[in-house]
């Protein structure tokens, strides 16, 4: 919500205060609202460039048609071969026949995938359907209890994705937070200095610290699994299940938080670092006020934005998952979807999952905007206003 | 280029905010389809009195043997394990180490990797078994370029042959392949029949065009000279800029080492080479689509997959080396002599009339195909499929264990009855499953089969047909056909003519639902090339039955023949335009069928579609359609929603309606079919089990009653209750449960199933027969000289009539084949050699070789050895 203080003057009555205030509150709601659509436009058109670039670039340009007309006819071509090698059915068919059947083939699997249209006009079209979040059907790909509906492809693997990447990232995110803090309070220490040495190991990705994980803790100590969500048969028993579950959560969760758990406290720590240094947090000091309040009122207060920003912003990742560590730990999650959807060249599902990140991101960031002037007065909203 | 592609979406979303989540490297996804399709199409009709002719002629029988069923039959019935839990594994190195740590007992992938394969030997924990389905080559553009200027030195046949010897076939093997793999010179598959029937000329073939860089590297000169170009500083020049080669090399496999390996040599020659690497849909569109004569390429690392032994590779030539081959550019580049065109065409319409004339046409045209090369055939693969030491399964010489047909019966944890075994796979329910039109994925189907039986089942050795469910078969074969027989089930008989009987069943009605018999359909008597009449057990009503418990019946086979028919048929209220074709060529040689019996069940079929196996002419009908087995009251039910619009058996149609492909399994369909089953009254629908829905009543209310109906969908309600899925067959194990997301299946022991847990226990390991060759150090110019060749498996002789022939090559001391010919059975696991004075006396002096190749009956894959010997006058 936005704020505006009007200007006091001496010889006001108390009617005209009010009737000043309930002008400005007017003005502000207006000021809000013409916000709110701007960025409502903006975002709109945002989401639909970058849909639009998507479905180009997902069908590189149209060019991945000749790509999809050359794999139908080397598959037509590979089954057809092994149909005239093992089945004297075909082996009987004269040549013309035969050719009559391959081209039937190729002609009928082409028009399952639409290339009997040209490129533009299903590029408009598949913009209009992920605008409008019709998801349809994925081109090859689908749901592992067999569906060809993109939402089901989705919704299927999103659950095992949100419980692993929100478990991990929840963690990291208060650990490095308060793991910050507390090490921005003993700068120098040999903690300090412990935690700034390991921050490098960040670059290595976490599916490397799977990998190692996996070696010691599966492969040579037999204490955790190999990978999976559960164990197989899956236990029968929700309890049973969710303990199941938590015991594959242990290596996937710790290679994720190893992965980014110092780098990130090292990054709070210095964010921290830097607010404690700004001139009213002396001012405080030599008020005489206590560390604990300084810490609350004049250090995490204004370091509130950007911790919402940042918590924000883990949640939006949950969605995305991650390619190569849900593979290496065999976790069914939308990470090992995307994957699969690059390789397969499904671009239905890979605009679907692209238009659905592109929503949340500009629904996250909207809501940020209102946020932000909630939390922090110095920002404000709408012309005239000093707002940052 | 897929790197690229997930970089730039994500960049598309940095222009919504500057904020992205880092992404990861994208992992590429290795896409294996089973092409291995088998049709059995099913009629049954009512009994009709016999009246035919057969004249009983003396057939050439290669060797007879008699199938042991059973040895000593157990007690133990269905599988040797209780349970089979199968779950996801992708990364074949992560699955090695699960292997050997026992967190999974069967990985059902194979293993490629050299280096993979060799972790996979150095731990005593984990045993494996050899496969030979895949194979590479490489394709040459065999087009002038349509630019003059340029030159494709590989438009010239002499140098497309002259490549054979330039590239050593043994160091692709060994080095590159890392010992899995055996070099390959023809279009022969190494695990097929025809491999140990012309074992002798393909040993020539490999002497002939044995590595010889000088040779290959002469031959290629004079060519290119004789084309214009000339040498400058050791490279090749064609007008006056070098000859600029465009090798197209595949990076998904060793293929991008083989395709280097090729460069390398090229370039050791003179030839300026463009190393093209591609992945398979990038190389797809210059290969296959491009227009030949633009020479976008010259040389491709092209791979091949077999995943059943073939009974008969003739149609190999034209396949792979003529126009006819395939409609798209590169083939119609193809240029072939007359003779090799006319030997190819006849050998793939089986234009012959008796196997010494085949033998004699591939005989023939091997060499041709080496003088044309359109391709040069390179290795052909070992593959690895690895289990833990304490497990015993039977695995198939062609398609390893996810290929094998005999896993289920045969899986056992060393002499344990009972248990469980893990079993891990790259992919599980891939596609939906449905037996009609569903997942054809090679891991889908592996446990598919393990829920399904058959009436005949390819032998995992040689390929050959042999009986399950069926008690025998006879089969009549019209008599200028080389049609033979090698086991003792089945009888064979010739006819100078075989009719169709005017009351067989020769095609389908769908609009009135009934059969066109051939009287209805033809005006004059047709006839066919060959009748199988096959017999099944008198039990067969009391011994099998669904997992739902329903004993099976005729009215499943007789859905079985109707869904062959149906389908493709305009009328069809379930019509799939994507089953025309397959459909096509099935009525081009079927001609017709009856049931002679119900009770034995006794089917006779008439087609023209013929083997050189008696055994692999047998048409069961048994109700396996092409992805599963189906009980027509569980395939009534999904006609039921296909027709309703609602779901789909194949993916094509329902691509095509935007519906749901059709699982019996899980996902959304399971609802739909549980709505036709169990009936919905929000929706209107009347259930099949409240209507005691018959499909295609007009012929199949013959065999159904209205009680067996009620009693086979109150079964089925059942099943779904306590299974949660409609998945049911007659295979030795029932599916449990499926577990889609978490990617799990678990197969259960079929308690109800007839046959002893030890039935398949001798296909455990294929008998790949040992050889040893003993005999004289020195053999004198004139005298005769005798070599013993040993011939064992498992240290056991090889009996005599497990052996179809045992044949040898002699090379002199230059390298020459000087004679060959067949050694002589002295006793179970010795043959001889004898090699007469006058043989001696012609040789060379110096160190002669004599080679064996050892053809056995149970596998289909002979065994070679050698010796040498020195020759002196």
């Amino acid at each position: 919500m936005a704020q505006h203080t009007a200007p006091a003057t001496g010889g006001s009555s108390l009617a005209d205060v009010e009737k000043a205030s309930s002008k400005a509150r007017n003005e502000t709601i207006v000021r809000m609202g013409k916000f709110i659509l701007r960025r409502l436009l903006a975002g709109i058109a945002t989401v639909t460039v970058g849909v639009y670039l998507t479905v180009l670039i997902a069908n590189m340009g149209g060019a991945l048609d000749d790509i999809r007309r050359a794999t139908i006819q080397e598959g037509v071509a590979n089954f057809i071969a092994l149909q005239a090698l093992e089945d004297p059915e075909i082996r009987a068919m004269s040549q013309e026949q035969r050719n009559e059947m391959i081209a039937e083939q190729i002609a009928l699997q082409e028009k399952r995938f639409g290339l009997d249209q040209p490129f533009a006009i299903r590029s408009f079209r598949a913009l209009g359907a992920a605008m409008t979040l019709n998801l349809g059907f994925a081109d090859q790909m689908v749901s592992d209890s067999g569906s060809k509906m993109v939402r089901n492809i989705i919704l299927e693997r999103l659950p095992a994705t949100l419980v692993l990447f929100g478990t991990a990232y929840l963690l990291l995110f208060f650990l490095t937070l308060f793991g910050g803090l507390a090490l921005s309070r003993r700068y120098g220490s040999w903690l300090d200095k412990g935690i700034i040495a390991l921050a490098p190991t960040s670059a290595a990705p976490s599916w490397f610290y799977a990998l190692f994980l996996i070696l010691i803790f599966a492969g040579i100590l037999n204490w955790l699994p190999f990978g999976g969500m559960v164990s197989a048969p899956p236990p029968p028993t929700p309890w049973g299940y969710a303990k199941s579950l938590g015991f594959h959560m242990i290596l996937p969760v710790t290679a994720i938080v190893i992965n980014a758990v110092f780098s990130g406290i090292y990054g709070q720590r210095t964010f921290f670092l830097a607010f404690a240094s700004e001139d009213y947090v002396d001012m405080a000091k030599a008020k005489g006020l206590s560390n604990k309040a300084i810490e609350r009122r004049y250090i995490l207060r204004p370091t509130l934005p950007p911790i919402i920003t940042s918590f924000a912003f883990v949640l939006l990742s949950l969605w995305g998952g991650a390619i190569i560590l849900e593979n290496v730990m065999n976790w069914p999650g939308l990470g090992r979807t995307y994957g699969q959807a690059i390789g397969q060249f499904d671009t239905a599902v890979i605009v679907s999952l692209v238009v659905v990140d592109a929503y949340l991101l500009t629904f996250t960031l909207f809501i940020l905007d209102i946020l932000y002037a909630v939390v922090d007065p110095r920002v404000r909203v709408g012309e005239g206003s000093n707002g940052r | 280029m897929k790197k690229l592609l997930f970089v730039t979406s994500f960049l598309a979303l940095l222009l919504i905010a500057c904020t992205a989540e880092p992404v990861e490297v994208v992992r590429e996804v290795e896409v294996i389809k089973e092409v291995e399709v088998t049709r059995e199409v099913e009629v049954v009709q009512e009994v009709v009195e016999e009246v035919e002719v057969v004249k009983e002629v003396e057939v050439e029988k290669i060797v007879e043997v008699v199938v042991e069923a059973t040895p000593v039959p157990v007690d133990r019935t269905g599988p040797w394990v209780d349970t089979v839990v199968v779950l996801e594994e992708a990364n074949a190195d992560a699955a090695i180490s699960r292997l050997e740590a026992g967190d999974i007992d069967v990985f059902a992938d194979d293993i490629g990797n050299p280096t993979s394969f060799a972790r996979l030997q150095e731990i005593d924990a984990i045993s494996s078994v050899q496969s030979f389905g895949l194979y590479y080559e490489i394709s040459f553009n065999p087009a002038a370029c349509a630019d003059e200027g340029v030159m494709n030195p590989f438009a010239n046949a002499a140098i497309r042959e002259a490549m054979n010897q330039l590239v050593d076939r043994d160091f692709i093997s060994t080095e590159i392949m890392g010992g899995l793999a055996t070099p390959r010179y023809v279009a022969i598959n190494a695990a097929s029949a025809d491999r140990g029937r012309f074992a002798a000329d393909i040993r020539a073939i490999e002497a002939q065009y044995a590595f010889n860089k000088e040779a290959a590297s002469a031959t290629i000169a004079a060519e290119m000279e004789a084309m214009g170009a000339e040498m400058v500083d050791g490279v090749w020049n064609f007008n006056g800029a070098p000859v600029e080669l465009s090798g197209l090399i595949r990076t998904e496999d060793q293929r991008t080492e083989i395709g280097d390996y090729v460069a390398d040599q090229l370039e050791d020659i003179g030839f300026t080479v463009l190393r093209d690497y591609k992945s398979s849909s990038e190389a797809s569109p210059i290969w296959l689509r491009g227009e030949p004569s633009d020479c976008a390429f010259n040389y491709y690392t092209g791979g091949w997959i077999s995943t059943a032994i073939s009974r008969d590779v003739g149609g190999n030539w034209q396949f792979f080396q003529t126009a006819a081959g395939l409609p798209f550019p590169l083939f119609q580049a193809y240029e072939n002599s007359d003779e090799f065109a006319d030997l190819a065409q006849r050998l793939n319409d089986s234009d012959y009339s008796t196997l010494e004339e085949r033998a004699e046409m591939i005989s023939a045209i091997l060499p041709l195909a080496m003088e044309e090369s359109q391709r040069i055939w390179l290795v052909d693969l070992q593959s690895a499929w690895p289990y833990r030491s304490e497990i015993s399964l039977s695995a198939d010489l062609s398609g390893g264990i996810s290929g094998s047909r005999f896993w289920p019966y045969t899986l056992r944890r060393g002499e344990e009855v009972g248990g469980s075994v893990t079993m891990a796979m790259p992919s599980i329910l891939t596609e939906a499953w449905n037996p009609i039109a569903g997942s054809n994925w090679i891991f889908d189907q592996s446990l598919i089969r393990a829920t399904g039986d058959a009436g005949t089942l390819p032998d995992p050795h040689t390929g050959l047909a042999i009986p399950q469910r069926i008690e025998g078969a006879t089969v009549t074969a019209q008599e200028d056909l080389p049609v033979g027989k090698t086991l003792d089930w089945v009888t064979l008989e010739k006819a100078a003519e075989i009719t169709v009987p005017d009351d067989a069943w020769v095609d389908w009605d769908a609009e009135t639902q009934t059969f066109i018999t051939a009287s209805e359909k033809f005006t004059e008597t047709q006839t066919a090339l060959l009748k199988s009449t096959v017999t099944y057990p008198a039990d067969l009503w009391d011994t099998v039955t669904w997992h739902d418990g329903s004993a099976i019946s005729p009215a499943d086979f007789v859905m079985g023949m109707i869904l062959t028919f149906d389908q493709a048929k305009e009328g069809s209220a379930i019509y799939d335009e994507a089953q025309v074709a397959a459909f096509d060529s099935f009525i081009g040689t079927f001609k017709g069928t009856r049931v002679l019996s119900l009770d034995p069940l006794t089917i006779e079929t008439y087609t023209d579609a013929w083997s050189l196996d008696a055994e692999n002419g047998v048409n069961t009908w048994w109700p396996q359609y092409n992805q599963g087995e189906g009980a027509w009251h569980n395939l009534a039910i999904g006609i039921m929603a296909e027709t309703q619009g609602l779901t789909a058996f194949s993916a094509d149609k329902s691509t095509t309606n935007e519906i749901e492909h059709m699982s019996y399994v899980s996902g959304p369909t399971l609802e739909i079919l549980g709505n036709m089953l169990n009936g919905n009254e929000e929706e209107g629908i009347e259930g099949a089990a409240a209507s005691g829905f018959i499909p295609y009543e007009p012929t199949m209310g013959q065999f159904v009653t209205a009680d067996d109906a009620a009693a086979r969908y109150a079964n089925l309600q059942e099943w779904n209750r306590t299974r949660g899925h409609f998945w049911v067959g007659t295979g030795p194990f029932f599916l449990q449960r499926a577990y889609p997301v978490e990617g799990n299946v678990i197969l259960q022991r079929n308690t109800a199933y007839p046959d002893a847990a030890n039935k398949w226990d001798r296909f455990a390991a294929p008998a790949i027969a040992e050889v040893e060759l003993d005999g004289p150090g020195r053999v004198t110019n004139g005298d005769e000289a005798a070599f013993d060749v040993i011939v064992t498996f498992n240290g056991e002789p090889y009996a005599m009539s497990d052996i179809s022939e045992v044949t040898y090559l002699l090379f002199d001391a230059t390298g020459a084949l000087v004679g060959q010919g067949s050694a002589d059975a002295v006793e179970d696991g010795l043959w001889q050699v004898t090699l007469g004075s006058d043989v001696t006396g012609d040789l060379e002096a110096g160190s002669s070789r004599l080679e064996v190749v050892v053809s056995s009956t149970r596998v289909a894959l002979p065994s070679l050895s050698s010796l040498e010997f020195v020759a002196s006058p």
